[in-house]
Protein backbone atom coordinates (compact mmCIF):
# COMPACT_ATOMS: atom_id res chain seq x y z
CA UNK A 1 0.00 0.00 0.00
CA UNK A 2 1.48 3.22 -0.52
CA UNK A 3 1.25 5.91 1.55
CA UNK A 4 0.35 9.67 1.23
CA UNK A 5 3.26 10.69 2.07
CA UNK A 6 4.39 9.24 -1.55
CA UNK A 7 1.28 9.88 -3.30
CA UNK A 8 1.22 13.79 -1.85
CA UNK A 9 5.24 13.75 -2.81
CA UNK A 10 4.66 12.45 -6.28
CA UNK A 11 1.47 14.53 -7.45
CA UNK A 12 3.10 17.81 -6.20
CA UNK A 13 6.13 16.86 -7.22
CA UNK A 14 4.65 16.18 -11.09
CA UNK A 15 2.34 19.33 -10.23
CA UNK A 16 4.95 21.76 -9.42
CA UNK A 17 7.21 20.60 -12.23
CA UNK A 18 4.18 21.07 -14.82
CA UNK A 19 3.75 24.72 -13.27
CA UNK A 20 7.08 25.81 -14.05
CA UNK A 21 7.08 24.94 -17.15
CA UNK A 22 3.89 26.84 -17.91
CA UNK A 23 5.92 29.57 -16.27
CA UNK A 24 9.05 29.06 -18.25
CA UNK A 25 6.93 29.12 -21.83
CA UNK A 26 5.00 32.54 -20.42
CA UNK A 27 8.16 34.19 -19.67
CA UNK A 28 9.90 32.99 -23.26
CA UNK A 29 6.59 34.62 -25.10
CA UNK A 30 6.60 37.33 -22.99
CA UNK A 31 9.78 38.63 -24.30
CA UNK A 32 8.20 38.30 -28.04
CA UNK A 33 4.75 39.53 -27.23
CA UNK A 34 5.32 42.04 -24.11
CA UNK A 35 2.09 41.48 -21.98
CA UNK A 36 1.15 42.23 -18.50
CA UNK A 37 -1.18 39.22 -18.40
CA UNK A 38 2.04 36.69 -19.09
CA UNK A 39 3.94 38.54 -16.93
CA UNK A 40 1.53 37.78 -14.09
CA UNK A 41 1.31 33.71 -15.32
CA UNK A 42 5.20 33.41 -15.68
CA UNK A 43 5.55 35.04 -11.92
CA UNK A 44 2.36 33.27 -10.85
CA UNK A 45 3.04 29.48 -11.97
CA UNK A 46 6.64 30.15 -10.92
CA UNK A 47 5.65 30.63 -7.20
CA UNK A 48 3.25 27.72 -8.00
CA UNK A 49 5.45 25.20 -8.85
CA UNK A 50 8.42 25.90 -5.94
CA UNK A 51 5.47 26.51 -3.68
CA UNK A 52 4.40 22.52 -4.79
CA UNK A 53 8.00 21.36 -5.06
CA UNK A 54 8.31 22.53 -1.81
CA UNK A 55 5.11 21.14 -0.67
CA UNK A 56 6.57 17.55 -2.03
CA UNK A 57 9.72 17.97 -0.38
CA UNK A 58 8.51 19.04 2.88
CA UNK A 59 6.08 15.51 2.87
CA UNK A 60 8.81 13.49 2.62
CA UNK A 61 11.28 15.32 4.73
CA UNK A 62 8.86 15.44 8.03
CA UNK A 63 7.14 11.81 6.97
CA UNK A 64 4.02 13.59 7.50
CA UNK A 65 1.57 15.96 5.44
CA UNK A 66 0.06 19.09 6.08
CA UNK A 67 -3.22 17.37 7.76
CA UNK A 68 -1.29 14.82 9.43
CA UNK A 69 0.82 17.74 10.95
CA UNK A 70 -2.29 18.83 13.07
CA UNK A 71 -3.27 15.15 14.22
CA UNK A 72 0.39 14.02 14.84
CA UNK A 73 1.30 17.27 16.61
CA UNK A 74 5.11 17.56 15.16
CA UNK A 75 7.20 19.93 14.57
CA UNK A 76 7.63 21.50 10.83
CA UNK A 77 5.08 24.26 10.54
CA UNK A 78 6.97 26.69 9.28
CA UNK A 79 8.39 24.27 6.63
CA UNK A 80 5.04 24.08 5.67
CA UNK A 81 3.83 27.83 6.21
CA UNK A 82 6.25 28.57 3.46
CA UNK A 83 4.80 26.38 0.84
CA UNK A 84 1.34 27.54 1.63
CA UNK A 85 2.67 31.50 1.55
CA UNK A 86 4.47 30.49 -2.03
CA UNK A 87 1.02 28.64 -3.34
CA UNK A 88 -1.55 31.88 -1.92
CA UNK A 89 1.23 34.61 -3.44
CA UNK A 90 0.97 32.59 -7.05
CA UNK A 91 -2.95 32.47 -7.17
CA UNK A 92 -2.88 36.42 -6.00
CA UNK A 93 -0.80 37.01 -9.11
CA UNK A 94 -2.97 35.00 -11.12
CA UNK A 95 -6.07 36.66 -9.80
CA UNK A 96 -3.74 40.25 -9.82
CA UNK A 97 -2.94 39.11 -14.04
CA UNK A 98 -6.01 38.27 -14.89
CA UNK A 99 -7.78 41.73 -13.28
CA UNK A 100 -4.82 43.37 -15.39
CA UNK A 101 -5.98 41.78 -18.41
CA UNK A 102 -9.92 42.32 -17.97
CA UNK A 103 -10.16 45.61 -16.25
CA UNK A 104 -6.55 47.52 -17.59
CA UNK A 105 -5.49 47.65 -14.06
CA UNK A 106 -5.72 45.91 -10.52
CA UNK A 107 -8.09 48.35 -9.14
CA UNK A 108 -11.31 45.87 -8.75
CA UNK A 109 -9.18 43.08 -7.81
CA UNK A 110 -8.04 44.94 -4.87
CA UNK A 111 -11.76 45.95 -3.89
CA UNK A 112 -12.16 42.26 -3.44
CA UNK A 113 -9.08 41.27 -1.51
CA UNK A 114 -10.26 42.56 2.10
CA UNK A 115 -13.43 40.47 1.26
CA UNK A 116 -11.90 37.52 1.26
CA UNK A 117 -9.86 38.16 4.69
CA UNK A 118 -13.16 39.58 5.99
CA UNK A 119 -14.31 36.39 5.42
CA UNK A 120 -11.58 34.34 7.01
CA UNK A 121 -11.38 36.52 10.27
CA UNK A 122 -15.23 36.23 10.59
CA UNK A 123 -14.52 32.48 11.81
CA UNK A 124 -13.86 33.55 15.44
CA UNK A 125 -14.96 29.97 16.76
CA UNK A 126 -12.39 28.31 14.31
CA UNK A 127 -9.62 30.78 15.11
CA UNK A 128 -9.96 30.63 18.39
CA UNK A 129 -10.54 26.78 19.21
CA UNK A 130 -7.71 25.84 16.98
CA UNK A 131 -3.98 26.23 16.99
CA UNK A 132 -2.59 29.22 15.35
CA UNK A 133 -1.15 27.75 12.34
CA UNK A 134 -3.76 25.76 11.93
CA UNK A 135 -6.24 28.74 11.43
CA UNK A 136 -3.45 30.00 9.19
CA UNK A 137 -3.51 26.67 7.03
CA UNK A 138 -7.40 27.26 6.98
CA UNK A 139 -7.47 30.60 6.13
CA UNK A 140 -4.82 30.30 3.75
CA UNK A 141 -6.97 27.57 1.68
CA UNK A 142 -9.74 29.39 2.00
CA UNK A 143 -8.18 32.51 0.71
CA UNK A 144 -6.57 30.37 -1.87
CA UNK A 145 -10.22 28.86 -2.93
CA UNK A 146 -11.47 32.42 -3.31
CA UNK A 147 -8.45 33.93 -5.89
CA UNK A 148 -9.25 30.71 -7.65
CA UNK A 149 -12.58 31.06 -8.76
CA UNK A 150 -11.93 34.71 -9.48
CA UNK A 151 -9.21 33.22 -11.57
CA UNK A 152 -11.87 30.64 -13.05
CA UNK A 153 -14.45 33.18 -13.79
CA UNK A 154 -12.14 35.38 -15.75
CA UNK A 155 -11.19 32.20 -17.28
CA UNK A 156 -14.95 31.28 -18.39
CA UNK A 157 -15.36 34.98 -19.84
CA UNK A 158 -12.23 34.44 -22.36
CA UNK A 159 -12.97 30.93 -23.38
CA UNK A 160 -16.92 32.14 -24.08
CA UNK A 161 -15.38 34.81 -25.95
CA UNK A 162 -12.41 33.15 -27.67
CA UNK A 163 -14.19 29.61 -27.83
CA UNK A 164 -10.67 28.60 -28.26
CA UNK A 165 -9.91 24.46 -27.47
CA UNK A 166 -6.25 26.16 -25.58
CA UNK A 167 -8.39 28.67 -23.39
CA UNK A 168 -10.52 25.54 -22.56
CA UNK A 169 -7.86 23.45 -21.40
CA UNK A 170 -6.37 26.50 -19.26
CA UNK A 171 -9.92 27.15 -17.71
CA UNK A 172 -10.21 23.22 -17.00
CA UNK A 173 -6.94 22.86 -15.80
CA UNK A 174 -7.90 26.02 -13.02
CA UNK A 175 -11.35 24.58 -12.55
CA UNK A 176 -9.66 21.57 -11.48
CA UNK A 177 -7.15 22.88 -9.07
CA UNK A 178 -10.14 24.88 -7.62
CA UNK A 179 -12.13 21.38 -7.10
CA UNK A 180 -8.83 20.20 -5.19
CA UNK A 181 -8.13 23.12 -3.28
CA UNK A 182 -12.11 23.08 -1.81
CA UNK A 183 -11.55 19.43 -0.90
CA UNK A 184 -8.13 20.83 0.32
CA UNK A 185 -9.74 22.74 2.42
CA UNK A 186 -12.35 20.52 3.81
CA UNK A 187 -9.32 18.29 4.59
CA UNK A 188 -7.99 20.68 6.86
CA UNK A 189 -11.98 21.73 8.46
CA UNK A 190 -12.15 18.13 8.42
CA UNK A 191 -8.80 16.92 9.63
CA UNK A 192 -8.72 13.89 7.07
CA UNK A 193 -5.61 12.76 6.09
CA UNK A 194 -7.12 10.52 2.97
CA UNK A 195 -9.16 13.57 1.83
CA UNK A 196 -6.29 15.59 1.47
CA UNK A 197 -4.90 13.06 -0.71
CA UNK A 198 -7.49 13.34 -2.99
CA UNK A 199 -7.83 17.03 -2.93
CA UNK A 200 -3.59 16.75 -3.95
CA UNK A 201 -4.99 14.07 -7.24
CA UNK A 202 -7.66 16.31 -8.59
CA UNK A 203 -5.16 19.03 -8.13
CA UNK A 204 -2.70 17.16 -9.78
CA UNK A 205 -5.48 16.75 -12.58
CA UNK A 206 -6.13 20.01 -13.12
CA UNK A 207 -2.06 20.58 -13.82
CA UNK A 208 -2.34 17.24 -16.16
CA UNK A 209 -4.85 19.55 -18.20
CA UNK A 210 -2.20 22.57 -18.32
CA UNK A 211 0.42 19.96 -19.53
CA UNK A 212 -2.19 18.77 -22.36
CA UNK A 213 -2.21 22.44 -22.87
CA UNK A 214 1.43 22.84 -23.52
CA UNK A 215 1.52 19.88 -25.59
CA UNK A 216 -1.02 20.32 -27.66
CA UNK A 217 0.01 24.15 -28.58
CA UNK A 218 3.28 23.21 -29.42
CA UNK A 219 5.15 23.83 -26.52
CA UNK A 220 6.73 20.43 -26.03
CA UNK A 221 7.71 17.82 -28.54
CA UNK A 222 8.14 18.76 -32.21
CA UNK A 223 6.52 21.27 -33.42
CA UNK B 1 -31.17 52.25 -35.72
CA UNK B 2 -27.48 51.85 -36.45
CA UNK B 3 -25.69 49.18 -34.61
CA UNK B 4 -22.50 49.81 -32.36
CA UNK B 5 -19.60 48.51 -34.01
CA UNK B 6 -16.36 48.06 -31.95
CA UNK B 7 -13.55 49.92 -33.64
CA UNK B 8 -10.71 46.92 -34.43
CA UNK B 9 -7.71 47.17 -32.74
CA UNK B 10 -4.09 48.64 -34.83
CA UNK B 11 -2.05 45.75 -35.63
CA UNK B 12 0.82 45.60 -33.14
CA UNK B 13 4.69 45.59 -34.94
CA UNK B 14 5.02 42.17 -34.56
CA UNK B 15 1.32 41.19 -36.14
CA UNK B 16 2.67 43.06 -39.02
CA UNK B 17 6.22 41.14 -38.96
CA UNK B 18 4.11 37.73 -38.61
CA UNK B 19 1.87 39.01 -41.72
CA UNK B 20 4.56 39.56 -44.09
CA UNK B 21 6.44 36.37 -42.74
CA UNK B 22 3.62 34.64 -43.66
CA UNK B 23 2.96 35.91 -46.72
CA UNK B 24 6.83 35.60 -47.74
CA UNK B 25 6.83 31.93 -46.68
CA UNK B 26 3.52 31.00 -48.69
CA UNK B 27 4.59 32.71 -51.49
CA UNK B 28 8.00 31.13 -51.69
CA UNK B 29 9.44 34.66 -53.12
CA UNK B 30 6.99 37.37 -52.74
CA UNK B 31 7.13 40.63 -54.94
CA UNK B 32 7.03 43.35 -52.55
CA UNK B 33 3.39 44.40 -54.39
CA UNK B 34 1.98 40.86 -53.56
CA UNK B 35 3.48 41.62 -50.10
CA UNK B 36 2.12 45.14 -50.07
CA UNK B 37 -1.30 43.55 -51.08
CA UNK B 38 -1.74 40.30 -48.84
CA UNK B 39 -0.50 41.92 -45.82
CA UNK B 40 -2.49 44.68 -46.35
CA UNK B 41 0.23 47.94 -45.83
CA UNK B 42 0.69 51.23 -47.20
CA UNK B 43 3.83 51.70 -49.23
CA UNK B 44 5.61 53.50 -46.10
CA UNK B 45 5.05 50.91 -44.11
CA UNK B 46 5.63 47.86 -46.24
CA UNK B 47 9.13 50.14 -46.76
CA UNK B 48 9.61 50.61 -43.50
CA UNK B 49 8.91 46.89 -41.74
CA UNK B 50 10.57 45.04 -44.96
CA UNK B 51 13.92 46.87 -43.99
CA UNK B 52 13.79 45.88 -40.49
CA UNK B 53 13.33 42.36 -41.12
CA UNK B 54 16.27 42.75 -43.79
CA UNK B 55 18.38 44.11 -41.23
CA UNK B 56 17.50 41.34 -38.71
CA UNK B 57 18.10 38.83 -41.45
CA UNK B 58 14.79 37.52 -41.37
CA UNK B 59 14.23 37.93 -44.98
CA UNK B 60 16.53 38.39 -47.84
CA UNK B 61 15.93 40.05 -51.25
CA UNK B 62 16.93 38.93 -54.89
CA UNK B 63 16.72 40.56 -57.95
CA UNK B 64 15.94 38.46 -60.99
CA UNK B 65 16.32 40.85 -64.42
CA UNK B 66 14.27 43.63 -63.33
CA UNK B 67 12.14 41.91 -60.71
CA UNK B 68 12.62 42.20 -56.92
CA UNK B 69 11.34 39.53 -54.55
CA UNK B 70 12.25 38.67 -51.16
CA UNK B 71 12.19 35.34 -49.76
CA UNK B 72 12.15 33.60 -45.77
CA UNK B 73 15.86 32.68 -44.24
CA UNK B 74 16.51 30.00 -41.81
CA UNK B 75 16.36 32.89 -39.09
CA UNK B 76 13.07 34.01 -40.55
CA UNK B 77 11.17 30.48 -39.99
CA UNK B 78 12.42 29.71 -36.69
CA UNK B 79 11.21 33.02 -35.89
CA UNK B 80 7.82 32.78 -37.51
CA UNK B 81 7.78 29.48 -35.66
CA UNK B 82 8.28 31.13 -32.47
CA UNK B 83 5.64 33.87 -33.29
CA UNK B 84 3.37 30.96 -33.91
CA UNK B 85 4.00 29.28 -30.58
CA UNK B 86 3.32 32.09 -29.05
CA UNK B 87 0.28 33.35 -31.00
CA UNK B 88 -1.60 29.53 -29.58
CA UNK B 89 -0.11 30.05 -26.06
CA UNK B 90 -1.18 33.46 -25.50
CA UNK B 91 -4.49 32.94 -26.79
CA UNK B 92 -5.20 30.64 -23.94
CA UNK B 93 -5.25 33.67 -21.51
CA UNK B 94 -7.38 36.04 -23.51
CA UNK B 95 -3.96 37.48 -25.25
CA UNK B 96 -3.76 38.57 -29.12
CA UNK B 97 -0.59 39.38 -30.73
Amino acid sequence: MVSSQVLIFVFNLLSGIVALLVSYYAFRFNRLVESSVLRYVSLGFALLGVGLVAEAGISVFLGVNLVELFVVKRIGVLANAAFLVLQLLAYLVFALGYAVGAFGRPKRFNETLPVGSLLVLATPVIRDALPQFYNFALASELLMVLLLAFVVFEGILIYSRTHSKFSLMVLAGFALILGGHIIRFGSIAALSSALYVDGTIVQFFGFLSLLLFLIRSGRIGPT
Amino acid sequence: MGELVQPEKPRSALKIYLDILTTVRDQGRAKPTRILYLANLSHDRLVKYISELLSKGLIEEKAEEENRYYTLTQKGMDFLNEVKKAESFVSAFGITI
